[in-house]
């Protein structure tokens, strides 16, 4: 998967019909072959632009800062980032107007050692759902399947599926870079960060952090793309997708098979009636 | 202060770091999830004193802990009752093992804003009764720039022991002050044999020869600092931040970041009033109770982090902050590394 040759050119042409802004992309990162994103607004810059399976980072992410609010905006897309900033049209937090999308059809990314990412092997949606120019081959929607260590941590008991948790709201540090590092958490004022929320106090106990943790977590149920932003941001190498993978076999078991984001003007899960919605659980 | 220097071996060392464990409460890189924190531990299986730079976090948290409790509170009728909080877990007396020498310095450059102005007094404690043990990297990882920076790396006395791993399988242990050379002076050195000062250095200047030849980052300090200085209205700032995503973890990793938030944590009319860790890459870090916010652009928060480790810092104190470490590069989302913003930084200035 290579298509630098065709993201300089189009980010050039556009650069050249004036059409945008600025070019939200990758550039090697200097010293080895990872990659990391560049927002360009010097034409002159566009040969800088890369795109391999080690363009990991998701750059819808980059549509909540200052350096592209109000601005035209063309943007590298992958089949989970598409539907990230599907939701992010859903929600009028961009306006689609002012995004040119290069939309890849992708064959799955790489992380820093060069092993195939696990949410590229269980990807549904490879392709970009929203584009207004698509590179590759689309490869179609894949079948779900549920998370592996999803599944294999269902079957252990409980005590100790209470212990792993337990572990990992421990070794959280609170740093809130998960949140940050994802593109659908755009709160200008989140809740864990409230002064007088009594429940995710700034401090660093197991309490504020399963706390805090949680909140995130159900706030992204339904709206989770599984873009894995978060886990590379974790200094504590945490394994955040758990939460959201464990919320979103649920929806896609309850929910009539709902997938975040991947039908454009689709609101998640929580933000729309179904008659056929479970009901068992009110009295 | 008298130097005492020891030569040993591989197991030597496994029996010096154990005779340690046996008779103080010792701290060590402990892992979970693939990353290494340090905690206190009983046996050395449970820990490892080699564990890889680049996978370690800082032993700042020892000392600077991530979440301290301040004071207790309970709201009455009649008013409020605060109270002292519990005895302080980390200062007692203890030994680090595995520290990097960053890291040790790093403690060093914070001694001198915990002694100015306002005296922290648990930090002070902590640091008194801490014998930290150094080992001496081998070769420099992707990120380090320790050796471009103001210290002297190979003769600091940061950490009070220091490890070095010589040629031949020998394992070179060598107290660096006073703290260290009486921990050296009791019986966990039996299994090491006492070596005159003079007789390792050949073999600890070698050592460190290598090492500092296996640096990828290399910079030439006073001019950064000499540049940095002039300009802080460069617009280099906001195209080096253009893709921070300011998640702070950055601060939160740093073993020289040292801003702090205070907070409580409330059940009905009693609290708990925590400090903790905060970072001005923090949109709110520096926003007022009018709501007016000094710094409300991404890349003058980053101005404030980078000029605060490479020239206010270094004016004030004498020392730079920043100690090279590159622990920001590495748990950075973006890879955004410190050491290419501040040249960059620089670099555009010139032209």
């Amino acid at each position: 998967m290579n298509y630098t040759k065709q993201i300089q050119d189009i980010a050039a042409k556009l650069f050249a019909e004036g059409k945008i802004d600025v070019f939200v992309g990758y550039r090697l990162n200097g010293f080895d072959d990872n990659h990391v994103p560049v927002l360009i607004t010097d034409p002159q810059d566009v040969s800088k632009l890369v795109f391999t399976d080690k363009s990991v980072f998701n750059l819808v992410n980059y549509l909540k800062t200052d350096h592209t609010r109000r601005k035209r905006v063309g943007l590298v897309v992958k089949g989970c980032d598409s539907r990230s900033l599907n939701l992010m049209l859903t929600e009028n937090q961009v306006k689609r107007e002012n995004l040119y999308v290069v939309g890849i059809c992708c064959e799955g990314v790489v992380d820093d050692a060069g092993q195939k990412m696990q949410n590229c092997a269980e990807c549904v949606v490879p392709d970009a759902v929203v584009s207004d120019e698509l590179l590759g081959t689309p490869s179609g929607q894949k079948p779900y399947t549920v998370n592996v260590d999803i599944a294999a941590l269902a079957a252990k008991p409980l005590t100790e599926r209470t212990a792993y948790f337990e572990e990992v709201f421990e070794n959280c540090i609170r740093c809130n870079a998960c949140r940050h590092s994802c593109p659908l958490c755009y709160c200008a004022k989140c809740c864990i960060d409230q002064e007088t929320a009594t429940l995710y106090n700034g401090a660093n106990t197991t309490s504020a952090a399963f706390h805090a943790l949680m909140t995130w977590s159900l706030h992204l149920a339904g709206r989770c793309v599984d873009c894995r932003n978060c886990e590379k941001a974790c200094p504590s190498h945490l394994p955040l997708h758990l939460l959201h993978k464990q919320n979103e076999s649920v929806i896609y078991e309850n929910f009539q098979e709902h997938l975040a984001g991947v039908i454009p003007e689709d609101r998640g899960a929580f933000y729309k009636y179904s008659l056929k919605d479970p009901d068992d659980f009110i009295m | 202060m008298s130097v005492e220097t020891f030569v040993t071996d591989k197991a030597g060392l496994v029996k010096f770091y154990e005779a340690i464990m046996a008779g103080h409460e010792t701290y060590a890189p402990v892992e979970k999830f693939g990353k290494f924190d340090f905690k206190q531990v009983k046996s050395l299986s449970a820990c490892d004193p080699e564990s890889p730079i680049a996978k370690t976090q800082s032993i700042k948290p020892l000392f600077f802990p991530r979440s301290a409790k301040v004071m207790k509170y309970v709201a009455t009728s009649a008013g409020t009752d605060v109270s002292e909080v519990d005895e302080d877990p980390l200062a007692v007396n203890r030994v680090i093992i595995g520290a990097k020498h960053c890291d040790a310095r790093a403690l060093q450059v914070l001694d001198k804003v915990y002694n100015w102005d306002y005296i922290d007094t648990d930090y002070q404690k902590r640091r008194e009764n801490t014998v930290i043990i150094s080992t001496r990297c081998d070769k420099a990882d992707t990120h380090c720039f320790c050796t471009s920076l103001d210290y002297d790396v190979e003769n600091m006395n940061a950490m009070d022991i220091l490890v070095v791993n010589g040629s031949d399988g020998k394992i070179y242990i060598k107290s660096r002050t006073e703290k260290g050379s009486k921990l050296l002076n009791s019986d966990v050195t039996r299994h090491a044999s006492r070596v005159p000062e003079a007789a390792a250095a050949p073999e600890l200047k070698k050592q460190y020869d290598s090492f500092a030849a296996s640096f990828r980052l290399k910079m030439d300090y006073k001019e950064v600092n000499a540049k940095l200085s002039k300009i802080f209205d460069t617009p280099e700032f906001d195209s080096v931040s253009g893709n921070c995503v300011s998640c702070n973890t950055c601060a939160f990793v740093c073993p020289t970041c040292h801003c702090f938030k205070i907070s409580d944590e409330k059940v009905r009319d009693t609290g708990v009033r925590y400090k903790s860790y905060d970072s001005c890459n923090n949109g709110y870090f520096t926003l007022m109770a009018g709501g007016h916010n000094p710094r409300p652009a991404k890349y003058r928060r980053w101005r404030q982090r980078a000029m605060h480790k490479f020239v206010y810092y270094k004016e004030r104190f004498g020392e730079n902050l920043c100690v090279g470490c590159g622990k920001c590069t590495i748990a950075c989302p973006v890879n955004i590394s410190i050491f290419e913003v501040v040249n960059q930084v620089a670099e555009g200035n010139r032209q």
